[in-house]
């Protein structure tokens, strides 16, 4: 029993130890080879052309603002809208579990386009009623900014700042505070004495996670920044390696190298954090709810700011994209407009070789994918929670460590090792990228259904007379099925509109969907995009229910045996 | 069926040390009794049971049940759990929460292929037996904590094993409903031929149910024996102690008198049940706080004590009184109606029945 435990685990080592590490090695090799040809000739050629070169500054710059402030707009609205719906009366509290899970549903690319279909300077629907109405000379807003990515991106990192920030908002113990006004202190001195720095921790982690997705980013720069010549290190690495006649592998590498150390090491911070914010959580008493601060006047004003925010993360984009699919070229809704309609993109989305066959791949790897990487998931997950060895725990750093991978780094990692590999521009390359890169998202869930799974549950069945196998076929299983579905969707989703990673990784016949979206973008063609585009969301919105309901089938069969 | 344990012994290694969970231990539990295993958490009273059931392998002895030997360490053999025919009833009573009460109380059945309608009629029988008749269709993690404790046991009996294995299902419920179940829990077990091998550190729970009880510690048996004879009766300091609230005083044996032990010690010489202890060797007195009876007036007979009240704690039942003996503070438990102020000055009388020698 012990021997068989110790060798899984030394074999979900190797396995997790080749996909997570083996492309920062191969990045790391890389960044001191001559080319992808080249590959083991050292030279440090590439780090002083690429750390020498006056553009790689203003990139930096561009980075660290854009990276920062898309942080501290997403901290500062996702701890605005947790304090509303943990402590005030505020209505329709369903808004706020809607706006937290929304990243499942519009994928950043698709919410990145929308918003350069309303705010682009030259025919931006935003912009043009605006100008009709104010009677401007130019388009008051533009999108391709510095500002209008700042913006972008802080709208879509905000629904996972407030997963961290909103339990620890709702696990705060309300005495603290009062303890504090009954020493004499006021409303804002507690909050800036005891409210705010108890929950430091979650604040804190819920930036710099922020952080590392913004250093991650390559959506929202690639529509909204490229356009305008405003590059950050995710869309100069990019065009290194995608644009002009000789893509530079080793130049991008040994610029990804210091993309990469610092991410893990934000990540790395993310997790000291975050275990001392549960530490912070736990000493909070338990079975005091906390006291409702009544709004009074400023509840309807805050409450239309909280729908208005529903309205452009959810409705907005959708609605922009499905009318944009059917009108022949951008123009501000009116009734010329409804009488132009039409299906001609998404025919013409559909009769697109092109297209149908990104289509085929992704749902390929979406389904493949992740039903692999939930099979491998579940055993790295049964380790982690129920062996505990010190085997087990780099298993556990192992996995987490892809966590801070910024695709498109980690990508340029992938192609120097699948270079050297038939894999090379297969399919296969893509499948074995996106497990990697998304393992943890599989492992999470299945964790946590793990730790459900007491002990005793397994025992009292080996008691009843079951054998280990009945036992993990009816107690184990079952119980882990709720936890095995969402880690499915997770990632299903997930690879359904992969595009950081792909738009390395992809080469002719390996298109997937977001890759062909942004090259509908890069070619403005805006209403097959928006087709093209909805028929994705429709996919991944498929895939959930369609989960849930098979989640839901294996249940009831359970209980009906 | 009759459980013999022969040398076994159970290791930890935690930070280099090695910890004994369970210190050669020898003990034989006879059939059809309710025995319980009773100590301090961490004395090695779970990891007993746990060998016994199989889900922990011994490092060293013998474990049989009835004719059967299910662990042996020189003969190599180990019966895994599934085979062993036994029932438990987990701490967290272990009810599965995606099955209903039905498929809870099937599940041993359905293992062994018993035929539908007679696992039908078998978990009905048993349902009702544990008063849960009609529940069938409930889901299990709808139920209260007794009514989940009650599914636990129904599961444990349905399949009638010979021995059915308790480890602390009760400290789960609140006090009142804990007092509730062990009283219906003594009911169901009566009525049934079964074994039943019972974990607990509550020693009223002990003494309440048991027909026998082993006080463990440290890995080891301490004593065994029936509740009276643990309460009354003990021979080790340790369970005299733990068994119930006592006043332990140093004494030195003086002599034997017929049915007497003599012994001297801060309550001044004292009369007490007869204990083969040499004379002249040291004992501990222990006398139990409900046996120090304040005499109104002036006390006679034997081993009469004068004190002095130094508290008075009303409990409702009783009276708490600390008296004052010399060096001596002995804790004594009197009738509230008995008028009494602090620093009176009273007469009291120890029973030798009572009075209990152990060694030190």
């Amino acid at each position: 029993m012990v021997q068989t435990r110790s060798k899984l685990t030394l074999s979900l080592i190797l396995i997790v130890g080749v996909l997570t590490l083996g492309p920062v090695v191969m990045l790391l090799l890389g960044s001191f080879s001559k080319g992808l040809t080249a590959f083991g000739s050292f030279t440090l050629e590439k780090y002083i052309e690429a750390y020498t070169d006056p553009a790689f500054y203003e990139v930096i710059v561009n980075t660290i603002v854009f990276v920062l402030g898309s942080s501290i707009l997403a901290t500062g609205l996702a701890l605005f809208l947790a304090y509303l719906n943990n402590r005030t009366d505020i209505p329709f509290k369903f808004l706020f579990k809607i706006i937290s899970i929304l990243p499942m549903m519009i994928p950043h690319l698709l919410f990145a386009v929308s918003w350069a279909l309303l705010l682009n300077p030259s025919n931006g629907m935003m912009n043009m009623v605006l100008k009709n109405v104010l009677g401007l000379e130019s388009a008051p807003f533009n999108i391709y900014s510095l500002s209008g990515m700042v913006m972008v991106e802080g709208l879509l990192d905000m629904p996972v700042s407030y997963l961290i920030i909103a339990p620890a908002m709702a696990s705060f113990d309300v005495a603290l505070e009062e303890s504090s006004r009954v020493f004499g202190a006021g409303t804002w001195r507690t909050l800036v004495r005891v409210t705010l720095p108890v929950l430091r921790p979650a604040i804190l982690a819920a930036f710099i996670l922020g952080l590392v997705r913004g250093l991650a980013s390559f959506a929202v720069p690639s529509v909204l920044g490229m356009p305008g010549r405003v590059n950050v290190l995710s869309t100069y690495l990019y065009q290194m390696i995608a644009t002009g006649f000789a893509p530079d592998y080793g130049k991008a590498a040994a610029i990804g190298m210091s993309v990469l150390v610092t991410s893990i090491t934000l990540i790395i911070v993310y997790r000291a954090l975050t275990a001392e914010s549960e530490k912070y959580v736990t000493i909070a008493g338990r079975g005091y709810r906390p006291t409702v601060i009544e709004l009074k006047a400023a509840k309807i004003p805050l409450f239309t700011v909280v729908g208005l925010l529903s309205l452009i993360l959810i409705v907005l984009p959708v609605t922009v994209l499905f009318y944009t699919s059917l009108v022949p070229y951008s123009m501000v809704p009116s009734a010329r407009a409804f009488s132009l309609m039409s299906w001609k993109h998404w025919i013409e989305v559909v009769q697109d070789p092109i297209s149908l066959l990104s289509l085929k791949n992704s749902l390929f790897l979406g389904v493949v994918g992740a039903t692999l990487g939930v099979l491998l998931s579940i055993f790295v997950a049964y380790v982690i929670v129920k062996v505990k060895t010190r085997a087990s725990g780099v298993l556990e750093s192992l996995s987490f460590l892809s966590f801070s991978f910024p695709g498109i780094v980690i990508g340029v990692g992938f192609m120097w090792f699948f270079v050297q590999t038939p894999l090379y521009a297969t399919i296969w390359a893509l499948l074995i990228g996106y497990i990697a890169t998304y393992l943890p998202y599989g492992i999470r869930p299945l964790a946590s259904a793990f730790v459900q799974v007491h002990a005793h549950l397994e025992e009292s069945s080996l008691v009843c007379g079951a054998s280990p196998l009945t036992t993990m076929r009816r107690i184990i299983i079952p119980l882990l099925i709720p936890g095995i579905v969402s880690a499915w969707i997770l990632m299903a989703s997930m690879f359904v509109r992969e595009l950081t990673l792909s738009v390395v990784l992809s080469r002719p016949g390996t298109e997937v969907l977001a890759v062909q979206i942004l090259r509908f973008a890069d070619d403005g063609l805006w209403g097959r995009l928006s087709a093209l585009g909805i028929i994705m969301i429709f996919i991944s919105t498929t895939l959930v229910v369609l989960a849930t309901l098979i989640g839901g089938k294996l249940k009831a069969v359970e209980s009906e045996a | 069926m009759e459980i013999r344990i022969q040398g076994v012994s159970k290791y930890y290694f935690s930070g280099g040390k090695t910890i004994k969970a369970l210190d050669n231990v020898d003990l034989t539990i006879p059939a059809n009794q309710i025995f319980t295993l009773l100590g301090p958490s961490g004395c090695g009273k779970t990891t007993l049971l746990r060998c016994i059931v199989g889900l922990e392998a011994p490092d060293t002895g013998e474990i049989s049940i009835g004719d059967e030997v299910v662990w042996s360490k020189e003969k190599n053999i180990n019966v895994p759990t599934e085979k062993r025919g036994l029932g438990m009833v987990f701490q967290t009573y272990a009810i599965w929460p995606h099955m209903n009460v039905f498929d809870n109380v099937a599940y041993p059945l359905q293992i062994r292929n018993v035929p539908r309608d007679v696992i039908r009629q078998r978990v009905a029988k048993t349902l009702s037996f544990v008063h849960l008749e009609g529940m069938e269709k409930r889901p299990a993690t709808k139920l209260s904590g007794g009514q989940q404790q009650r599914v636990a046991l129904a599961r444990a009996l349905v399949a009638e094993p010979k021995v059915i294995l308790f480890d602390e299902p009760l400290s789960n419920l609140d006090a009142k409903l804990r007092e509730e179940t062990r009283k219906e829990l003594r009911t169901f077990l009566g009525k049934l031929k079964i074994t039943a091998v019972y974990v607990t550190h509550d020693r009223v729970e002990a003494l309440a149910l048991s027909d026998t009880i082993a006080i463990m510690r440290e890995g080891r048996i301490i004593e065994v024996g029936d509740p009276k004879k643990i309460y009354f009766d003990a021979n080790h300091r340790f369970v005299a102690d733990f068994i119930g609230r006592a006043n332990l005083v140093k004494a030195t044996v003086r002599a034997h008198d017929g049915d007497h032990t003599v012994v001297d010690c801060g309550l001044g010489t004292i009369a007490c049940q007869r204990r083969d202890i040499p004379t002249g060797s040291e004992a501990t007195l222990c006398i139990r706080p409900e046996f120090i009876r304040i005499a109104r007036g002036k006390a006679g007979g034997k081993n009469v004590v004068n004190g002095r009240v130094e508290s008075l704690i009303f409990i409702g039942e009783a009276y708490e009184v600390e008296i004052r003996v010399g060096d001596e503070l002995l804790l004594a438990k009197i009738d509230p109606d008995v008028d009494l102020k602090v620093g009176n000055t009273v007469n009291f009388s120890l029973d030798p029945a009572h009075c209990l020698l152990v060694s030190i």
